[in-house]
């Protein structure tokens, strides 16, 4: 199935209004908006540290959100469990390509169907992301700690494509492969939205991830700063100099993010901008 | 001379393997809910004990052999810690080391003494029939020890193959890896630590059935076993399944030959020194590629 006509949805399919999110007492998001229509994709661009995973963590319940709120196919989502976020047709692919090393690839691809009660239905499902991905069917009885770090993300992708999901999300898909797998993943990522699916994803290689998308978010400190469509924001000087200049491409090692911090409520009378204000160059916001 | 020193050494295998495998389903146990939520559980012997005791209990008053109480034993166990589990381990799942330790310390105080109350500190067992088949006019191996370790280890190998073939055991192995990615799966963790602790349960309880059979006990029975279980569980490698096993068979096998060579009292040593030897050799254990095999 196709949603091409995208424009002709009046509400969104993912939706975030006024979200704040902190880690203990360090409040990371502020007031941040997004949307995302049905057969889009679309990019989360900043720095490091700008709460782009935050925003992700948020959606799936993996770091709680203090307030605001998100709704998925019109319903709020804000407080359900991580567990329950799958059965809705959400998947997602974290940062860090993390497969269950001590499982074969066939295996973790079956985690991903977990919630398929049935065998055979499971093994229907294998097979489906087998045809996309058949580097996976020639290792299907690997180690997934065995393979490489492309083939890794793949099974990561496929993983989460198991439950054949509305919406994906990805958090860093291209982050420390390979110029070869960075092009058969962004490949893979239009292909999966040619095929019907909407995709939300957070990209440090803001140029390459814009140039893919349709519409994209610039966050600051945790603050939305700029939106527009993947064009408009390549072309946006102000934009260009700060996510697509200074070392911004630059990979991070893999956060940790098995850890247990996990965010707690927003007491926060600290918070990180009155002090990092100062950084704030005053530009208007891109339309 | 030389075949008596072989027979000799081939009976003290025997009887290491058939304490080896009782250690083994009992590490095993300690080591899967390891793997899964990063605790020890350090009341997991005295839940060996409420399976002795309930085999005892069911063997006084209605006359059941262990065997036949093994089927009333062990789901009874499996429920027993999934009830623990929601109760209590839960609560200090992610928490610090030292939160989990005391809490299943305490547990392990609280559960001896309640023994002690009800059964009092006298060693009890179970007198079933302790025959031996006679092989080769030399090597004899006594039929209850010899049953006890068939149970353990079949009981060992179904849970292995739980763990390997079906959905459930499946997510069991990926929550001990990333429970977080398990949860973006779908997969319940909580529940998933409730089945764990379950199954620990109920294959300590296994455990403690089969000791009935073979050994007399008393609520503080456990103290020997479970510093024994710990050594094993990191000579075999902290959260392997398998390293478990392995650890425990070769623990029975060496305190068999330090007992049949030395003494008796040297035998309690080896546990340790096995540890010390282990480490220095792998420190990560025998399947040891750090956690969760
Ligand atoms: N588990 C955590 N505990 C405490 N602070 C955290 C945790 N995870 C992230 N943070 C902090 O929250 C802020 C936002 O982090 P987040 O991971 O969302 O940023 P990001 O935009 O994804 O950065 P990156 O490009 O490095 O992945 C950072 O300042 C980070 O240090
Ligand atoms: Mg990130």
């Amino acid at each position: 199935m196709r949603f091409a006509d995208s424009s002709m949805d009046k509400h969104p399919l993912l939706t975030i209004r006024q979200l704040d999110a902190s880690y203990g007492p360090v409040q990371v998001l502020f007031d941040i908006d997004m949307e995302v229509y049905r057969g889009e994709i679309v990019s989360i661009i900043g720095p490091n540290g700008a709460g782009k995973s935050t925003v992700i963590k948020a959606i799936l319940n993996i770091a709680t959100p203090c307030a605001g709120n998100i709704t998925f196919n019109n319903r709020e989502i804000t407080k359900l469990p991580t567990h329950g976020v799958a059965a809705l047709g959400i998947g997602y692919v974290p940062q860090g390509r993390i497969v269950f090393s001590n499982m074969s690839v066939e295996e973790n691809l079956e985690m991903g169907a977990f919630l398929m009660k049935e065998h055979l239905a499971r093994k229907v499902a294998v097979d489906k992301v087998f045809d996309q991905f058949p580097r996976l069917r020639e290792r299907r009885r690997q180690l997934a700690g065995r393979l490489s770090g492309g083939e890794q993300q793949m099974l990561a992708i496929g993983r989460a494509l198991m439950l054949d999901p509305t919406l994906v999300i990805l958090d860093e898909p291209s982050l420390g492969l390979s110029p070869k797998y960075v092009d058969i993943i962004f490949e893979h990522l239009i292909a999966l939205r040619d095929d019907g699916r909407t995709l939300l994803m957070v990209e440090q290689n803001a140029a390459r991830a814009l140039s893919t998308s349709d519409r994209g978010y610039a966050l600051e400190l945790g603050k939305n700063r700029y939106t527009g469509t993947g064009k408009e924001l390549l072309a946006n000087p102000a934009v260009r100099q700060m996510y697509l200049g200074g070392g911004n491409t630059l990979s991070t090692a893999p956060e940790s993010f098995h850890e247990n911090a996990s965010p707690t409520a927003c007491n926060a009378p600290t918070s990180l901008s009155p002090t990092s204000l100062s950084f704030h160059r005053t530009m208007g916001h891109t339309t | 001379m030389e075949s008596l020193d072989i027979l000799f050494i081939v009976q003290l295998l025997i009887a290491g393997l058939l304490a080896g495998a009782l250690y083994a389903l009992l590490a095993c146990g300690l080591n899967l809910v390891f793997g899964v939520m990063r605790i020890i559980n350090v009341a997991h012997a005295e839940l060996m004990l409420i399976g002795a005791y309930f085999a005892y209990v069911l063997y006084t008053f209605f006359g059941l052999h262990p065997l036949i109480s093994l089927v009333i034993v062990v789901p009874v166990l499996f429920g027993l810690g999934q009830l623990m589990q929601r109760l209590f381990i839960e609560r200090v799942v992610g928490q610090h080391e030292l939160s989990s330790l005391i809490l299943t310390y305490g547990l392990s105080i609280v559960l001896m003494n309640l023994g002690l109350a009800v059964f009092s500190a006298d060693f009890k067992s179970i007198p079933v029939l302790q025959g031996s088949i006679v092989l080769g006019e030399m090597i004899t191996i006594p039929i209850t020890r010899s049953t006890a370790a068939l149970v353990a280890i079949v009981i060992t190998l179904m849970v292995y193959l739980f763990l390997k073939k079906t959905r459930l055991g499946k997510a069991i192995r990926a929550t001990s890896e990333h429970p977080k990615v398990a949860e973006i799966c779908g997969i319940d963790v909580v529940r998933v630590r409730m089945l764990t602790f379950g199954l620990a349960t109920a294959m300590a309880g296994a455990a403690g059935v089969m000791l009935s059979t073979i050994y007399s006990f008393s609520p503080e029975t456990g103290a020997d076993f479970i510093l024994k279980c710990f050594a094993i569980i990191i000579i075999g490698g902290m959260g392997s399944f398998s390293g478990a096993f392995a650890g425990g068979i070769l623990l029975g096998v060496a305190e068999a030959l330090v007992a049949g060579f030395f003494t008796t009292q040297w035998s309690e040593m080896v546990a340790y020194a096995l540890l010390v030897l282990v480490l220095l050799i792998r420190p990560t254990g025998l399947r040891g590629i750090a956690y969760a095999r």
